[in-house]
Parts: structure tokens; C-alpha cells; sequence
């Protein structure tokens, strides 16, 4: 079947519609990129590429501008969030897939699809009202008394708990990152085939041996697809973070400072930026967060291809 | 002990530890989802839909150019984002289907599916605000018709590529053009698919908050031009929130919750459907 055809004119015409409307993505990834890279172009000229990602500055006031800080805050947030959001999702993917009798199944899996469908200001507004003071009344002090006194470790929580700060913001992050890693790593089980589980039970394995011999091994590469879509999920989200995160534009060294991400800068600074080389400079951030998630979903969507490939054969 | 009675422990809390995660992870949904709940309801007045923002310490304040300004934004980038988003989709099922093209595109869109939305955000007001010198209702319209976009495209090609092949070589048979097989044929089949996926991309849509802050901006008074700043339900919400005031806590939770139930709603009739068309 040719793409364009050409043999009916009312057919030509419809087939050349859909064709353009489809390129409008493409259009808009370049159109994205082309448009990031024109704004910033007077940031990149002063501040060069190494220069601006090494350096810690942020100062509007002498015009000058760094992105460490922010792409700091959004990697410490991001990897937390992980840490918490990974086990709990594998945890709860085995759980549906394995564990939970059948009439279950369904309602969980809609109930964990309905988590991810709440908007994210919703999050950050809780977050702000409940989880926040909940965290600086009860768990950052708990977090304190116990790790907080340990030699190394101790240093991750120094500082007053205030609840606005890094750890109140990875916590809501791994939340609202959960149910996209649960949802794709319970569609990769299920797609571990009945009987090389049955051949496994018929040796008598556990069911644990099963989950972690078999229907593991057998779905990482849909599991590691899960996890890079969250990540890319995770490094873009901003009303989650905005409320509980404070922009400070420092690197912190404790989990109880408050800090900036890229989002956060850009959602609380965008439209207060009132030079040409703060506004530049807030472009050059939106441009590294689009090309750094960009990479990060590229590679999730890699494996799921793969992954895909892997089962349909 | 001996390694049967290990093995079976072992598993034992395994399986305890993963039944404890999903617990963990349905104790958020009910404890987030009671909590807009209860500070919602209990913050839901007739006078949030009814009246315009007053000062603050003025009591009696409502929201009403919020729902607006939030309808026309959604109503605008739906009647923009669908038709690019059904028509490119036409285009990857069948026209293009099989090919290189249309498998790069699908991904691309998948990725698009995505990106950061602030980033968008950033993008729409360089090329719709800046020009123009103002925050405008458009842009904030255009920007979430672009993350409607490549959602609406990709559910629209799983849709498409559902409908058997021999349904359209029937109607090839019959001496139709292409054309008249997609639109008669094909868009009958995939219609509730379609309309699903269109019913799913509102809701991720609707609550959408980053995009908005630096295109239609806010607006303190009822505004319905959509070539000025324009209100919104979400931006409202973070300023309010934001805001130093309890009676504006108060509206932001009310308003927090008429958004929460419109996007689970239409994201559990988004799913009934599917079932019930496609189980």
C-alpha cells in the first residue's frame, strides 16, 4: 500500500492530511529544541556548556548563572524517590501478579492506575498541608534521633525539620512515581509464560524461588524499561515538588535543607525574570531538563521495544 | 533448622514483604484521596462557583472565572489536539502502516508522551507570548492541545491497528477508495477506542498546572478573552495554596477536589469502557 495515493484526488488529499498532522510531532520535538536552544543562546555564549552546568552560582542580581545547584536538586530528589518508589513497586507488582487471589486483581490494578491519575498539584498541595508537617513533627525528628546519630549517615539529617525540604519532596515524588513502575513491571510478569513457571513449581520451588528465578530474570527488561519512564517521569515533575521544596539555590549537604530543581526554578522564576540574561539563562535550564529526559526516555522506550521484540517472538 | 523449613520462610516473608507494599502503596491512594475528600467537601460552597475572587478578609470569594477560564483553556486545546491527534493517528495505522516512518513517528510520540510539561510551558511562551508581549488564553490552549497531541495520536493507532484487515479488504472489494474505507469502515470500528482515548487525554489534561503558569498566566476577574491572561482552576489552586490566607486554603482544597473527582471520573469511565468494548 503506497503512503500517498495518488490514483483519487479526494484520496491524495486525505492521505496528505493525516501524513502532516502525524509530523506535527516531529515538528514539535525539533520545534521544541530549535526554540529552547534560539532563547538561550545568549546564556550558552556567556556561560559556555561545562561552565554553566559545573557552576553552583545563581545570583540575578550580578547576572550570573549556573545550573549545579539545580540539576543537584533535581538528581538527589529523583534518586530518593527512586529508592523508595522501586522496592514498592516491585513489591506490589509481585503482589498483584502472584499473590492476590483473582477477584482482587482487577480493583487493585485500577486502584494503582488511579494514584497515577491524580494530578500532580494535587500531591503538591497535600504534600504542603499534610505530608509536611507530618514529616517535621514526626518523622524527621524520629529520623534524627536514630540515623541522625550515626557517624556518616548522621550528616543526611542535620539541620531544624521543617518539612520543606528535599526528603518532604523526594517522598511525594516516589508516590506519585509509583504506579507508573508498578503498572509496566505487573504487565511484564504477566507476560512470563504459564508453563515456565508450572515447570518451575514442578521441582518444587518455592513461590518466592519462582518470582526471583523465573518470572524476574524472565521481565527485566520490561522492569528496567518501567524504572527509566518513572526516572524520566521524575525529573520533570513540578507541581509535586514546587509546594515542598523551598528553591534554594544551594547545594545542600542534609536531607532536611530546602533546595531547587530545574522545575522548581523555572516554575517560581519564569515569570519574574526580569533581564534578558535571566530569562536566557532560565531557557539554557529548560533546555538541559528537555535534552536529560529526553536521553532518560529514550533509553525506557529502548528497552520496552526490546523487551516487546523479546516476548513476541 | 533444615532447608525445606528455610526455603519455605524465606518465601514466607518475601511474600509478606510484597503483600505489605501493596498495602503501602493503596495506604496513599486513601490517605491522599480521604484527605482532598474531607478538607474538599467540607470547604465546598455554592459561592465557589457562583461568585468571583474577592480581597483578601473579604469573605463570600469564589472561583467562578477559574471554572470558566479552565473550560474554555480545556474546550480549545481539545478542539485543537484532537483532530491533529486522530488524523496523525490515521495516518500511522494506515496510510503509513507497517512502514519506517510510521514506526519512528510512534515512538517519538511516545517519548513526546512524557517530556516534561513545563518544558512545553517554556516553549509556548517563547513562540505565543513573547511575540505578543502578554500572557494569553491561546497559548495556554495551544500548549496543552501539544501534550494532548501525541497522546490522542498513539491511542488512536493501537485503536486503528485493532480493526481486522479483512473488514477493510471487504470494502475494498466493493471498489471504495481508501478514504471512504477509513471513515466508514475503519473510524466505525475503533470509535469507542477513539473516543476513550480522547476521554483519557482530557483527564491528563485537565489537571495540568506547569504549562499553564507562564501562558495563560492567572487573572483575578472574570475574564472569557482568550487573547489576555485567562484564569485557571489548577493555577488558582497554586497561588491560593500558596497564598498566606486560610480562606484561600480553603477554596484551593474545594477546588482541589471538584478537579481530583472530574479526573478519576473520567478516567474510571475511560476504563469502563475499554472493558466493557474490548474484554
Amino acid at each position: 500500500m503506497p503512503i500517498l495515493q495518488k490514483k483519487n484526488p479526494v484520496d491524495f488529499s486525505f492521505s496528505l492530511i493525516t501524513a502532516l498532522a502525524s509530523f506535527t510531532v516531529v515538528l514539535l520535538i525539533g520545534g521544541i529544541l530549535a526554540v529552547l536552544v534560539r532563547e538561550s543562546s545568549l546564556s550558552i555564549q556567556k556561560f559556555g556548556i561545562i561552565k554553566f552546568l559545573v557552576s553552583t552560582d545563581w545570583n540575578p542580581v550580578t547576572e550570573s548563572f549556573g545550573a549545579a545547584t539545580t540539576v543537584y536538586g533535581t538528581f538527589v530528589t529523583t534518586v530518593i524517590a527512586l529508592v523508595i518508589a522501586i522496592p514498592a513497586a516491585l513489591g506490589i507488582a509481585i503482589f498483584i501478579t502472584e499473590i492476590s487471589p483473582n477477584f482482587l486483581k482487577g480493583p487493585i490494578g485500577i486502584a494503582i492506575e488511579l494514584l497515577a491519575a491524580i494530578p500532580s498539584i494535587i500531591y503538591g498541595m497535600w504534600g504542603l498541608f499534610t505530608l509536611a508537617p507530618i514529616m517535621a513533627k514526626y518523622v524527621e525528628p524520629a529520623l534524627q534521633k536514630s540515623i541522625g546519630k550515626l557517624p556518616v549517615a548522621g550528616m543526611l539529617f542535620q539541620g531544624t525539620p521543617m518539612g520543606i525540604d528535599l526528603l518532604t519532596a523526594s517522598v511525594i515524588l516516589s508516590i506519585m512515581i509509583i504506579p507508573f513502575t508498578a503498572s509496566i513491571s505487573r504487565d511484564a510478569f504477566n507476560l512470563t509464560p504459564a508453563v515456565v513457571k508450572e515447570s518451575a513449581y514442578a521441582i518444587g520451588a518455592t513461590k518466592w524461588e519462582v518470582v526471583k528465578n523465573v518470572v524476574i530474570p524472565y521481565s527485566k527488561l520490561g522492569v528496567f524499561g518501567g524504572i527509566a519512564l518513572s526516572l524520566g517521569r521524575a525529573l520533570g515533575e513540578t507541581m509535586a515538588v514546587a509546594f515542598v521544596l523551598g528553591n534554594k539555590h544551594e547545594i545542600a549537604t542534609s536531607l532536611l535543607d530546602a533546595a531547587a530543581t530545574i522545575t522548581v526554578t523555572l516554575a517560581n522564576e519564569f515569570t519574574e525574570a526580569d533581564t534578558d540574561m535571566y530569562l536566557s539563562s532560565l531557557f539554557y535550564l529548560a533546555l538541559v531538563l528537555f535534552v536529560l529526559s529526553f536521553i532518560v526516555l529514550a533509553i525506557a522506550k529502548f528497552f520496552l521495544l526490546k523487551a516487546e521484540r523479546k516476548y513476541s517472538r | 533448622m533444615n532447608i525445606e523449613k528455610r526455603r519455605k520462610l524465606e518465601s514466607f516473608i518475601a511474600l509478606l514483604l510484597s503483600t505489605l507494599a501493596a498495602v503501602f502503596g493503596l495506604l496513599w491512594l486513601v490517605f491522599i484521596l480521604g484527605d482532598v475528600l474531607v478538607h474538599g467537601i467540607g470547604a465546598l460552597k455554592l459561592s465557589l462557583f457562583l461568585n468571583d475572587p474577592t480581597p483578601p478578609g473579604v469573605t463570600g470569594g469564589g472561583l467562578r472565572n477559574a471554572f470558566v477560564g479552565q473550560l474554555l483553556i480545556t474546550v480549545f486545546a481539545t478542539l485543537i489536539g484532537v483532530p491533529v491527534g486522530v488524523l496523525g493517528g490515521t495516518f500511522l495505522a494506515e496510510y503509513a502502516r507497517g512502514t519506517k516512518i510510521a514506526r519512528i513517528i510512534s515512538i517519538l510520540s511516545d517519548i513526546m508522551v512524557s517530556v516534561p510539561s513545563i518544558v512545553i510551558g517554556t516553549f509556548i511562551y517563547a513562540i505565543l507570548v513573547k511575540p505578543v508581549g502578554h500572557f494569553n488564553g491561546w497559548a495556554g490552549a495551544v500548549a496543552l492541545a501539544v501534550i494532548m497531541i501525541p497522546v490522542v495520536l498513539r491511542t488512536t493507532e493501537d485503536m486503528l491497528s485493532l480493526v481486522p484487515w479483512t473488514l477493510r479488504e471487504a470494502a475494498f472489494a466493493l471498489g471504495s477508495p481508501y478514504y471512504k474505507v477509513i471513515i466508514q469502515v475503519v473510524y466505525r470500528g475503533a470509535a469507542t477506542g477513539i473516543l476513550t482515548g480522547i476521554l483519557l487525554s482530557i483527564a491528563r489534561v485537565a489537571g495540568e498546572t506547569a504549562p499553564l503558569l507562564f501562558t495563560s498566566f492567572n487573572n483575578a476577574f472574570f475574564s472569557v478573552d482568550m487573547k489576555g491572561p485567562i484564569s485557571s482552576l489548577t493555577v488558582s489552586i497554586f497561588q491560593y495554596a500558596m497564598g498566606p490566607y486560610d480562606e484561600w486554603h480553603m477554596q484551593a482544597w474545594a477546588a482541589s477536589f471538584v478537579i481530583t473527582v472530574f479526573v478519576l471520573l473520567l478516567t474510571i469511565l475511560g476504563r469502563l469502557i475499554i472493558k466493557w468494548r474490548y474484554r
